[in-house]
């Protein structure tokens, strides 16, 4: 197991650069998750450490050791595909054996490894049966076995359960954290998926147009995102973002025809600025009450999303849009009349110009 | 529901089996006239209207595989005892076999043509297909400047007809002395059948997911360790393709064997024509020859059928 250093590294494709200035260190045994869009750089970031793509400057280090000159075969580092990759031509069993036969192992130690851990992974009854045979769940125990079995530096995963259905996926994804709360291996995983980002993640990378936007364990990324990018791509239903003015100790949407009161201490880091300003709650900050209450406006409710455990509603005040997160049945219906509140520890102010957090909650 | 087939389906269902073999009988007349010929008495070779019932005979193939000179008059009895089964059968066709000094059988020249177009064909064919998987292997892999236009270039060789240049290369074969060698052959067909190669393994190669030589490549083997390892059993499908068509190409090449070669390393295809105008023409003899002929094609296509047909990726990449 090791630590991986990234330091200063860029990445060009032709005159496109898909990393910029690039730095992290990813601590012996961590799970790191990058996340971001397609394009936002985290797959060639993660090629750029198993070394399937160099890097136009900066460097990689595993274990303290520059590698970033190393060909992929010398930086002992496994990787798991989306597309999971296994040699059809070939067994399970030989798919499972195939990295150790690279290092010339001998066949019982090979075979007593690829026992070992196709027992960790439950595939030991698939052995000899061919990839194309298995579901895809089987698929991608066949392939993280292949990629465990020679005990790696570091473990890293690109998308791994991108193409399994929802289900397999959460099923899959308790898995790999159960591997490796077992194995304490170094790894670092590519997803899009927010959800997976933060169950697996002992700190998140989210990565954006090839610039790390944050850094930090999953609940730090979701309570305190650092702007405006990260606020609205982790989290879901998506934290509301308005056009806001502050006038005096109110905060008044734009476009909304009443305003809410926030406390002084909540606005004296945005008070001075001269900046356009934005404020982002997420739908659980966004407080409702059927009755008029002190501090809370009247609004109406437009749209109803019931989701079993909880509702998420669309509230319209004036031209504004806010939405909310409710106990299930708390609304009956659209056109309503409720009454709104914002709650001040857990709204954010951002620059609308530099997308920057003023003022973290709390 | 169960599938309910009307009459009139029926019907047209059988009228499109019959067409299928009335079309079938059509093309394969060539081939039943030239294996009948070869077993036909000579006498019944060239009736009109050609005999379709007869004793089959083995003699064609026995005078093809042998030199032989008219009799001027019929053997003695003694002679006729004496000889083997086999040489009875040409002395009943008026002919006699060809003994060296030492009583040696003496062979015609079909064996050693034969094996000519064994040597030349499949060496040319591993040749072109080898070259032509390394060739594709590196287009498709990796980015080559002017990829575009060096594939152009490469089919481009294919772009005039050969005999154009038969003359300018007879001479310049004539001048470095690869005129009549396997060699020389060897080298013309791999060229002519390279860019063929080239083009359809780039096809196949490009078929074949990167991921899977990149998972060889992180699980710590060697570009080329990964590319014997992986890749070529991932394109035996389109390795057999191109060798079954290469070889087929080489095996039927007659122009420039005719012109490049006439006896150490002359081929089938320009000999067994040759035989019609030494002495009356035996056309049961060359239709003898053409038949084992037409056997190695067969052969070769017969054993790689399976790879002919298989699909090309049995899906353990998810897409």
């Amino acid at each position: 197991m090791a630590q991986i250093d990234i330091q200063n590294v860029q990445k060009f494709f032709g005159h496109l650069q898909v990393l910029k200035n690039l730095n992290l260190t990813i601590a012996d045994g961590e799970f790191v998750v990058m996340l971001g869009q397609s394009g936002g750089g985290k797959t060639t970031a993660l090629r750029a450490i198993a070394g399937l793509e160099s890097v136009t400057s900066g460097k990689i280090l595993i274990n303290g050791t520059e590698v970033q000159h190393r060909k992929a075969s010398d930086r002992d580092i496994a990787f798991v595909f989306q597309s999971f990759s296994l040699y059809p031509h070939m067994t399970v069993r030989e798919n499972i054996a195939f990295p150790l036969r690279a290092v010339r192992m001998n066949a019982t130690d090979r075979d007593k490894a690829v026992k070992e851990v196709a027992e960790i992974l439950q595939i030991a009854e698939h052995l000899d049966r061919k990839p194309s045979a298995l579901s895809g769940g089987d698929m991608q125990r066949v392939a993280i076995a292949r990629a465990l079995v020679r005990r790696p530096q570091a473990l890293l995963m690109d998308e791994p359960l991108g193409v399994l259905d929802a289900k397999l996926r959460e099923q899959m994804r308790a898995e790999i954290k159960r591997l490796h709360i077992a194995r304490g291996s170094t790894s670092v995983y590519v997803t899009h998926d927010q959800i997976e980002a933060m169950s697996l993640a002992d700190r998140i990378v989210i990565l954006h147009d090839g610039v790390l936007q944050q850094v930090g364990a999953p609940d730090e990324v979701y309570l305190h995102p650092t702007n405006l990018f990260v606020a609205k791509f982790v989290g879901s239903p998506v934290m509301n973002v308005n056009g806001v003015r502050i006038e005096g100790q109110r905060v008044r949407l734009n476009g909304a025809d009443a305003s809410f009161s926030f406390p002084d201490e909540a606005l004296a880091s945005v008070r001075s600025t001269q900046a356009d300003l934005a404020l982002g709650a997420r739908p659980e900050a966004v407080l409702l009450e059927h009755q008029q209450t002190e501090g809370f406006v009247e609004v109406v409710t437009t749209n109803i999303e019931p989701l079993g455990s909880h509702d998420i509603v669309d509230v319209r005040l004036g031209d504004a849009v806010l939405r909310a997160r409710t106990p299930s049945g708390f609304v009956s219906g659209e056109g309503q009349r409720v009454w709104a509140r914002l709650d001040p520890a857990q709204a954010h102010f951002f620059d609308t110009a530099s997308g920057l957090n003023l003022r973290g909650a709390n | 529901m169960a599938a309910v087939r009307t009459n009139g389906e029926r019907t047209i269902n059988r009228l499109a089996i019959v067409s299928v073999l009335i079309i079938t009988m059509i093309f394969l007349a060539p081939i039943y006239w030239i294996a009948s010929t070869a077993f036909k008495p000579r006498n019944l070779a060239t009736t009109i209207p050609p005999t379709i019932v007869f004793t089959p005979e083995i003699s064609p193939f026995v005078k093809l595989f042998t030199k032989r000179s008219q009799l001027r008059a019929p053997p003695s009895q003694e002679e006729y005892a004496a000889a083997p089964w086999w040489e009875r059968l040409v002395f009943d066709g008026g002919e006699k076999v060809v003994r060296s000094g030492r009583g040696e059988v003496q062979l015609s020249g079909y064996p050693s043509r034969f094996m000519n177009s064994l040597i030349v064909a499949i060496t040319s064919t591993v040749l072109a297909v080898g070259m032509g998987t390394f060739t594709a292997y590196g287009f498709s892999r990796f980015r080559v400047k002017g990829e575009q236009d060096l594939l152009f270039f490469i089919l481009s060789t294919r772009m005039l007809p050969p005999v154009v240049v038969a003359i300018p290369m007879f001479l310049m074969y004539r001048a470095v002395g690869l005129n009549d060698t396997h060699l020389g052959l060897i080298i013309l067909y791999t060229a002519f059948n390279l860019s063929f190669s080239v083009w359809l393994m780039k096809g196949f190669i490009d078929e074949i997911p990167k991921e899977y030589e990149e998972a060889a490549l992180v699980d710590g083997y060697t570009r080329m360790q990964a590319f014997f390892k992986i890749v070529l059993p991932e394109a035996a499908t389109g390795i057999a393709a191109t060798a079954v068509f290469c070889f087929i190409t080489a095996w039927n090449e007659y122009a420039f064997a005719l012109i490049m070669t006439n006896r150490r390393a002359q081929t089938a295809p320009p000999f067994i024509p040759s035989q019609v105008g030494s002495g009356l023409p035996d056309w049961t003899v060359i239709a003898s020859g053409t038949l084992l002929f037409l056997l190695p094609v067969a052969i070769f296509t017969f054993l790689l059928r399976n790879h002919l047909l298989r699909g090309m990726s049995f899906g353990a990449i998810r897409k």
